[in-house]
């Protein structure tokens, strides 16, 4: 069994009405089966709605399944006493920065996780220090989190959650209120957590170019998972994408006009460089200099 | 800049009473606003004087950063004094009119009075001054929490503190952004009389409220999410231990409070 693993899992949200009777059943999650492997970086994608944050904190089990069960390490989340080992195995990083960060300075954050388990002083000194070393925030060790960026305030809440040592750390949109520099930050100490120690990411997110790096990718919509594969099967598949509203990332979709157009350039186009690639080969070496042009021409941010 | 503003006013510089136990510093200001009420005639008055000043001394605190922490009991000396000289009819009297007197027990109170409570601000404030915030909600989390065995949620108000305390800044920030709002919209914030600057902070206030209780459901997730389950089978990052200068302290403290004792004794 992979680390979390989801099946048939659905969940209701009941709005009652002043006398405490049933209005209105919104179903968030709707039969959704997950097996996810460890060591793997997932990402979830959806609009907003799409049952994805419903999601999240059912693997944090901050919400168990109304039907179905979900495991995170071989235990099911709706078994009260797992609560907690189910939430050390799976840390979990919010949208808001500020909302996340408990303590006025930044190493009695990070230590928070580790009190409440309660691991001794020594061991949580050491568990501080390494995981601010790790998303490069040590030096901001007795900083006050009102004085740092958005980007540093979001990964002081990452060694939050690395200090308690999970296997696994769930990123609900971490990325939604930062800016773009913010977002690369953010996004780039996940990739590191997992490819240096094997931490198994979910991210959750609604931007397309956060999800190239991916090993596999969930589509969610209306509480459902509508596609899953790697980003470049779901990329090749823009008209589907399209039918969703899901924006595409832009060097997929000129990839993808290009095509369309009769240039003989392969589905699924992820990055730039890719692109660049595959024009030249379409073309021949003669046309390299508009490649070049072409390349730097692309912006990043969608 | 707004977000600078701290709550308490710690004064960071490095000195021996900055660095000593928030519980230390806790017990030794309770124990100096009782004697400010104990001490009897010159030499215990001297006495506190004496202790004060040497603390302030030690904290390299200016003295007139202290002082400029009076300004804001200013009046209610004033009412303290001049009532202590007007209402009181005992000792001799030198001049009356009415219900007034002013007589040598009414003058001698109202120099007592407007001690202690001078001397109460001041002590105080030097200990918010040499001590943070979060220290002080440590140490009193510490020393109260002998209250505990009577079923007082001593961790859950220190963690309420320390948290309000993290939010302050974040909510100051975000009214300023409200208002900022608001007046770009045509609200009007300096006119009219105080009823109807009152009622102008309703637009305020409201979403004010709203996001203040967001956050809060927020962090109620975030914390949960981080395992926390109250004060039970915690550990402390940063354990308050007792050194050598504490434990001075701690004995200064006592021979200066047996001092006042004896002096209202026996003088």
């Amino acid at each position: 069994m992979g680390i979390i693993k989801a099946k048939n899992v659905v969940h209701e949200f009941f709005r009652r009405d002043e006398e405490g009777n049933v209005e209105a059943i919104t179903t968030a999650l709707d039969n959704v089966n997950l097996d996810i492997q460890e060591g793997q970086f997932i990402a979830i994608l959806g609009h907003n709605g799409s049952g994805k944050s419903t999601l999240a904190k059912h693997i944090n089990a901050l919400l168990v399944p109304g039907e179905g069960t979900l495991w995170v390490d071989g235990m099911a989340t709706n078994e009260e006493e797992n609560t907690i080992p189910v939430r050390k195995t799976a840390g979990m990083v919010f949208q808001n920065p500020d909302n996340q960060i408990i303590a006025s300075v930044v190493e009695e954050d990070v230590g928070f996780g580790p009190e409440n388990l309660g691991v001794p002083t020594e061991e949580i000194r050491k568990r501080v220090i390494n995981s601010l070393q790790s998303v490069g925030m040590a030096e901001y060790k007795s900083h006050s989190p009102n004085r740092l960026s958005g980007g540093q305030k979001q990964r002081v809440a990452i060694a939050g959650v690395l200090a308690m040592e999970p296997k696994c750390i769930v990123f609900d949109e971490p990325t939604a209120m930062l800016d773009p520099g913010g977002r690369k930050e953010v996004i780039d100490a996940a990739h590191e957590l997992n490819r240096q120690k094997g931490v198994t990411i979910i991210l959750i997110t609604h931007y397309m170019e956060e999800v190239t790096g991916a090993d596999y990718v969930y589509v969610m919509e209306q509480g459902s998972i509508i596609m899953q594969g790697t980003p470049r099967e779901i990329f090749s598949r823009v008209d589907e994408l399209k039918e969703h509203r899901l924006n595409v990332p832009q060097v997929t979709l000129v990839a993808d006009e290009l095509r369309r157009a009769g240039i003989l350039i392969p589905a699924g186009i992820l990055t730039r460089e890719e692109l660049v690639e595959a024009v030249i080969d379409a073309y021949g070496q003669a046309e390299m200099s508009t490649g070049g042009e072409l390349s730097d021409g692309i912006n990043y941010s969608g | 800049m707004i977000r600078d503003m701290t709550l308490g006013q710690y004064y960071p510089v490095d000195s021996v009473i900055h660095k000593l136990d928030p519980r230390v510093k806790l017990s030794a200001t309770f124990i100096y606003i009782t004697a400010l009420f104990l001490f009897r005639g010159l030499a215990g008055f001297a006495l506190v004087t004496a202790v004060l000043f040497y603390v302030i001394h030690l904290s390299k605190i200016p003295f007139g950063y202290i002082v400029k922490g009076l300004k804001t009991v200013v009046t209610l000396l004033l009412i303290t004094v001049v009532f202590n000289l007007l209402f009181t009819s005992t000792g001799t009297e030198y001049w009356h009119w009415g219900p007034f007197h002013l007589t040598s027990t009414g003058i001698i109170n109202a120099v007592l009075m407007s001690v202690r409570l001078g001397y109460l601000v001041i002590g105080t404030s030097v200990m918010t001054l040499t001590t943070t915030p979060n220290a002080l909600t440590d140490g009193l989390e510490k020393s109260l929490s002998c209250l505990n065995r009577i079923h007082v949620p001593v961790h859950e108000l220190a963690m309420m503190m320390s948290v309000a305390l993290r939010f302050i800044p974040i909510l100051i920030e975000e009214t300023d952004r409200i208002m900022k709002a608001q007046t770009a919209r045509g609200a009007d914030f300096e006119k009219g009389n105080i009823v109807r600057r009152a009622k102008n902070m309703i637009p305020v206030l409201v979403p004010l409220f709203v996001s203040a209780f967001r956050r809060a459901d927020d962090l109620a997730l975030a914390m949960e999410s981080r395992c926390y389950t109250g004060g039970e089978g915690r550990t402390k990052m940063k354990p308050l231990k007792y050194g050598k200068n504490d434990r001075k302290a701690y004995l200064a403290v006592i021979v200066f409070f047996i001092l006042v004792i004896v002096f209202r004794i026996m003088l």
